[in-house]
């Protein structure tokens, strides 16, 4: 048994071996760089120099991590609103066509990311058929883009799929005589969704809000095509020292401020997890 | 009564208002990209003019040929290392197993663009200028963590009992594998390559970062075209896209049917 054992981890080891090589070592490199520093001619150069992180504590800095934050935080909220009602109506109502409405949810996300947001600006756009709607209101704004809810739209739009499968899961996985339970207890429809269908579900809506924050905050595709400088976004000033800038050890530094963002916020999650496994 | 009608029509309106906000914006690139005009929000007839432009343009045309040799590289090479890992992973004793399952689930929960700047700077430390090279080698990267997740959930889900029969049959362990494991993997394996290509074939952030000058994948060579204003045949460039992934997913999810798995296959695509 044991020999097979090793057998057996020999066969995982050449993929792990690459993702070693490929993904964790490429990461330590992003933190050794972010000590860097870069020489007259823009080449970034190892060092032991915390310059990048003194440069990350100027203001403008925290305002774009707080406003990537608080869109990213805004687009998960905004998913869980729409996604909830959305898998809840599937889940319930969805009879025999379960399967093909959950396709017909998924099948866009297969769609270049791209040419979504691309076709989300088009609508959105100053001559765009929304517009011209909301010209006709005696009330509305007066534009849409460049503003930082189409920025928030355009990422819950990126990401809504990703809240609707686990909370649709985790609404499939509910025992139905839970809620029939609820209701012979003379709890009314609201009251049962309210008090045991939501709070038996609430797995689901986190696994959800941690596989769309983690995307939203990294994005800078729908603050590019849907946003202005008022609501560039962190993943926008990384692309840009590294494409335009040329600071790379500063754009390493906003890398690593990103990733330890996103590790608290997974860790927080998985201890979270826990907790509810020992309870 | 009126409960009944609020419980009956209240998911339709739910639902309907949902797909037509999801599907507006693939529409309206789909309607605008037979647009005889040049206007983006006022349809002036049917045209074919935005494909003409595409099919005549070199680099764009020149971007799909170099996704699609990426894409099918990438697909062949994270296939064959994933199958392997999910096998020995999900077989092996000890904490080996969980470990390699936590390995592997990183580069999924890691954002695109914290893995494109990796890639980028291990290239450069080990001296690679970005070339189709570092962009396949990236990308198999990220979809092998793909094909491990999707083939470790199904490999949970078949039953050890048949590989134990063969075996007490006389198959060795090597052939209770080949001969039965494998093949009972194989519509998920097949159906897990093309999702991969589709993935690689549409990724841009990785992509960006990856890729050199030269041989630019479509996704990047249209991202540029859009940061340079807004132009038609960027419509018709995603049209064919789009069918082109509508085709891989449709075939993705009708594998496992066909092959008499019960389901559609969408728990690949939920990592259920």
């Amino acid at each position: 048994m044991r020999r097979h054992s090793r057998l057996w981890a020999a066969l995982a080891l050449p993929a792990l071996a690459w993702l070693g090589v490929f993904f964790l070592g490429a990461i330590l490199l992003v933190l050794a760089l972010s000590f860097g520093t870069t020489d007259p001619l823009g080449n970034p150069v190892f060092a032991v120099d915390p310059s990048s992180y003194r440069t990350l504590m100027e203001p403008v800095y925290a305002r774009v991590l707080v406003r990537s934050l608080l869109y990213a935080g805004a687009a998960t909220a905004l998913c869980a609103v729409v996604a909830y009602p959305v898998a809840y109506s599937i889940a319930r109502y969805g009879g025999r066509f379960k399967n093909v409405l959950i396709a017909a949810v998924v099948v866009p996300f297969f769609a270049n990311y791209l040419v979504r947001m691309y076709g989300w600006s088009a609508l959105l756009a100053d001559e765009g058929p929304v517009m011209r709607v909301v010209g006709w209101l005696p009330f509305g704004p007066e534009r849409m883009v460049s503003t930082a809810a189409a920025v928030v739209g355009g990422l819950a739009y990126g990401f809504v799929v990703f809240m609707i499968l686990p909370v649709y899961a985790a609404l499939e996985r509910l025992d139905p005589a839970v809620i029939e339970a609820g209701r012979d207890l003379y709890g009314s429809r609201l009251a049962t969704f309210v008090t045991v269908t939501v709070p038996a579900t609430r797995h689901g809506v986190y696994a959800g809000a941690v596989l769309t924050f983690l995307p939203a905050t990294g994005d800078f595709v729908s603050a590019q095509f849907l946003g202005g400088p008022e609501q560039l976004m962190i993943g926008n000033l990384v692309q840009e020292k590294f494409f335009a800038g040329q600071d790379w050890p500063l754009g390493a530094a906003l890398t690593v401020l990103l990733m330890a963002v996103l590790v608290l916020c997974t860790v927080g999650y998985v201890r979270q997890g826990v907790r509810r496994e020992v309870s | 009564m009126k409960r009944g009608l609020v419980k009956s029509r209240l998911p339709f309106v739910v639902l309907g208002v949902f797909f037509l906000v999801l599907y507006a914006p693939i529409a309206a690139v789909v309607l605008f990209s037979f647009n005889a005009g040049k206007s983006l929000s006022a349809f002036s007839g049917f045209s074919l003019r935005w494909y003409r432009e595409f099919f005549s343009d070199g680099a764009l045309t020149g971007s799909v040929a170099t996704s699609v040799q990426v894409a099918a590289v990438a697909m062949a090479g994270s296939v064959v290392l994933g199958t392997a890992m999910a096998v020995g992973a999900s077989r092996v004793r000890g904490r080996f197993g969980a470990f390699a399952g936590f390995v592997t689930l990183i580069p999924l929960l890691t954002p695109e663009i914290v893995t494109g700047v990796a890639s980028l700077l291990l290239f450069k430390g080990l001296g690679i200028t970005p070339s189709l090279l570092t962009l396949i080698l990236a990308e198999i990267t990220f979809s092998v963590s793909y094909v491990a997740v999707i083939l470790r959930a199904r490999l949970a889900a078949l039953n050890p009992e048949v590989e134990e029969a063969a075996m007490d049959l006389g198959a060795t362990r090597w052939q209770a594998l080949r001969l039965v494991t494998l093949p009972a993997l194989a519509p998920v394996v097949l159906a897990a390559a093309i999702l991969v290509f589709a993935l690689v074939f549409d990724d841009f952030v990785l992509a960006a970062f990856t890729s050199g000058t030269d041989d630019q994948p479509l996704p990047v060579r249209i991202y540029s075209a859009m940061r340079f204003g807004i132009r038609p045949s960027i419509n018709a460039v995603g049209t064919v896209m789009l069918a082109g992934s509508a085709v891989l997913i449709a075939l993705a999810l009708a594998l496992p049917r066909l092959f008499g798995r019960r389901g559609t296959g969408l728990d690949l695509l939920s990592g259920e």
